[in-house]
């Protein structure tokens, strides 16, 4: 269904959303990132590839102040989120969250109905006035993450007793009801079987309208399926940045091309 | 037992599945023999078991049972208010001895109303036949009711602790031949009246409602102040442990940094929860009672010493429960942009919230059934007087039902022992309960992630 000339299609919009320079990430001793330097455009599906412990879901965890709840983690180099360095010791982590929503690798809904979970962001950040607003908002989320239709009947049943592939798009409807700007997704369909698979990379695909995507995924295909742009990091180190297809056509490293024809990995 | 025994030669694989090889013998026989020893363990426990419940319910049963004397009593005007005045702070004056008088009148009227001639039954015999406590219970009665002075009223009468042991069969005939207290010709009366329906066994409710009484009568004695002392200590434990309990484990569990400080914390948390009880209890009468100067037997003292000792229990547990919640309920909280104290109270908590309620619970009961320390501090003592409501009666003079169990296996009556017996069953009800209520709000509160 989604073949690799899905990337072709041009990328709309240049602005820089994301810009991340001399990034090193120190996990006690070991230097999990380093000299990280990658600009990430908005409206755009970012791709982070790589193998196992090469530092990319460190590094996306970066960005929204994940790694902070890691007490012995540490973090040098700036990463600025529209020209604002959000490691400035000003910034409140929590509002940054707010701004940059996530979606982790298994899904994890809350212990509650489908309802309260797409109804929580909203409700701590006071992003609606009452009932009303706030029923409009969970259906706009739901409606996003492509999962309406599917739980519009029983929105007061609790969220895991959703098949998997429905919990995920729960815990996407969940980051979008925030309004975030920025949607970081670390592994997003690792847990997940083909169908619910092509489900969420359907979505991932619509959500480029209004977000920045950043997602990070074990599979080339995936990356070539629903990504414009596409950086492949290797020992934590950011070997290459590019467009998606140039990167799976032409690349220009020779680690980067051992690893997308399957040498290493 | 599990070893896989290395034969130098590996043996030949036996090619059809119908036929066990000696191998496979060997490890079905292995488990077999396991499951063995578990059931016989699991036995022995049940067998331990039933045997305390036996034992304790076949010596504690009489508690709840006890007889009464139903005679009509003249109360006597002129001993009784000498002054005539029906007032009853004059008649307060009148001393419990009078009341005896009073008392051993009547029952030598009911006895000679009865016909019953039994040879060889002396006065003694007669006037003993009643509790040495059914004085002060008349003495009571009539101080409530002065209206009735003058009149002849049906009073029950509690009979002594022989004649009730006679009838539960604690004394026998030859046992009375050698007592000082009773004898055959005093039973052979019971009997009679008993036959005639004046002395009749029943439910004893003042075993539970009547606080401790003296050496001689044990007929009267209950565990009322006793109970309520225990129910104030675990309104203090519950109020101080719980919420300091919580709070401290939420803390170091999910705020505090991991360094020496904390892993020292820790450690001597663990430590505190293996300290011998009555070292807390000389803890209790240094600190709160020769330092601060609370008062000695008092509830607060003993809930704050139990509190003490119940703080490790419950700090562990709430720590084991916050640390079993899946880590990615805190991620996606955070997730979406939760600060921590959000993303605690409003996921981890809840998710927490069995097993917090069951290491409370379980808190409570050990602190409940706990005996050590509330001797040390003077909860020991003879208490006749019931505390005041809560919160001052935290401060009056109570006792603990363990430790009314610990005060009467000390004395001499054997009656008492029966009494201790029903103490136990009382509480082992209470902890029955509050088990019961742990497993029910864990069953109400678990949710499934």
């Amino acid at each position: 269904m989604y073949d690799i000339n899905r990337a072709e299609r041009a990328v709309t919009q240049q602005d820089i959303k994301i810009s991340a320079s001399k990034v090193q990430v120190y996990y006690g001793d070991k230097h999990a990132i380093k000299d990280v330097d990658v600009e990430i455009l908005d409206k755009t599906v970012t791709a982070f590839i790589g193998p196992s412990g090469c530092g990319k879901s460190t590094f996306l965890r970066c960005i929204n102040r994940m790694n902070d709840t890691i007490p012995i983690a540490r973090i040098e180099g700036r990463i600025l989120l529209d020209g604002e360095d959000v490691y400035d010791r000003r910034v409140d982590p929590v509002q940054l969250r707010a701004k940059v929503g996530m979606v982790f690798q298994k899904p994890n809904p809350f212990p509650k109905s489908i309802y309260d979970n797409v109804a929580y962001g909203p409700r701590i950040h006071g992003l609606s006035r009452n009932k009303a607003e706030l029923d409009e908002i969970v259906e706009k989320s739901l409606r996003g993450a492509a999962l309406w239709n599917e739980v519009k009947d029983r929105l007061h049943e609790p969220g895991t007793g959703l098949s998997g592939g429905q919990q995920q798009r729960l815990c996407i409807a969940r980051a979008v009801a925030t309004a975030p700007e920025v949607l970081l997704m670390d592994e997003p369909c690792s847990a997940l079987d083909p169908i619910a698979t092509s489900q969420v990379e359907e979505l991932i695909d619509q959500l480029r309208e209004n977000f920045s995507v950043v997602i990070v995924t074990h599979s080339m295909q995936q990356a070539a399926r629903v990504s414009q742009k596409t950086a492949f990091f290797h020992l934590g180190n950011l070997v290459e940045y590019g467009s998606t297809d140039d990167i799976f056509t032409n690349p220009q490293d020779s680690r980067t091309e051992s690893y997308i024809s399957g040498r290493i990995g | 037992m599990t070893d896989i025994p290395m034969s130098s030669e590996a043996q030949p694989r036996s090619n059809s599945l119908l036929s066990q090889d000696a191998r496979t013998r060997k490890r079905n026989a292995t488990e077999k023999r396991f499951r063995m020893y578990g059931v016989i363990a699991i036995g022995i426990a049940m067998a331990a078991l039933v045997i305390l419940l036996t034992s304790i319910v076949s010596d504690g049963a009489g508690a709840f049972r006890q007889s009464y004397l139903s005679i009509p009593v003249a109360l006597d005007a002129e001993t009784l208010d000498p002054n005539g005045n029906r007032d009853p702070a004059e008649m307060s004056k009148v001393l419990t001895l009078s009341y005896g008088k009073v008392l051993d009148k009547a029952v030598e009227t009911a006895v000679a109303d009865s016909g019953i001639a039994i040879e060889g039954l002396t006065s003694s015999d007669t006037s003993n036949l009643i509790s040495k406590e059914a004085s002060a219970q008349l003495r009571n009665h009539v101080l409530a009711n002065p209206e009735q002075v003058g009149q002849t009223v049906d009073f029950n009468v509690l009979v002594n602790g022989r004649v009730d042991g006679y009838f539960k069969g604690r004394v026998s005939m030859e046992s009375a031949a050698r007592d000082a207290n009773t004898s055959p010709q005093q039973l052979q009366l019971a009997d009679a009246l008993k036959e005639q329906g004046e002395l009749v066994t029943r439910f004893n409710w003042n075993f539970i409602t009547n606080p401790d009484a003296s050496d001689q009568r044990p007929e009267a004695a209950g565990v009322g102040v006793a109970i309520i002392g225990s129910a104030y200590m675990m309104l203090v434990v519950l109020f101080l442990a719980v919420p300091i309990g919580v709070a401290a484990s939420i803390y170091l569990e999910e705020f505090a940094p991991q360094n020496r400080w904390t892993d020292m914390i820790e450690v001597n948390i663990s430590n505190l929860a293996a300290v011998p009880s009555i070292v807390f209890g000389i803890l209790g009468l240094a600190a709160f009672i020769n330092f601060v100067g609370l008062p000695q037997s008092a509830p607060i003292v003993g809930g704050l010493v139990l509190t003490l000792m119940t703080l490790p229990t419950i700090i562990i547990s709430t720590r084991a429960a916050l640390k079993s919640v899946p880590p990615s309920i805190r991620d996606a909280a955070l997730g979406v942009g939760a600060s921590k104290m959000q993303s605690i109270f409003h996921h981890v908590l809840p998710l927490a919230m069995p097993g917090i309620l069951t290491g409370t619970i379980i808190g409570l009961a050990q602190a409940l059934g706990e005996t050590a320390p509330l001797l040390l501090i003077g909860m020991v003592a003879f208490v006749r007087e019931f505390p005041a409501a809560p919160p001052e009666g935290l401060w009056d003079p109570a006792s603990a039902l363990p430790v009314q169990v610990y005060n009467w296996t000390q004395r001499a009556d054997p009656a008492f022992i029966e009494r201790a017996s029903g103490a136990i069953i009382v509480l082992l009800i209470f902890l029955f309960c509050m088990n019961l209520l742990a497993i029910f709000l864990r069953r109400r509160f678990e949710r499934r992630w």
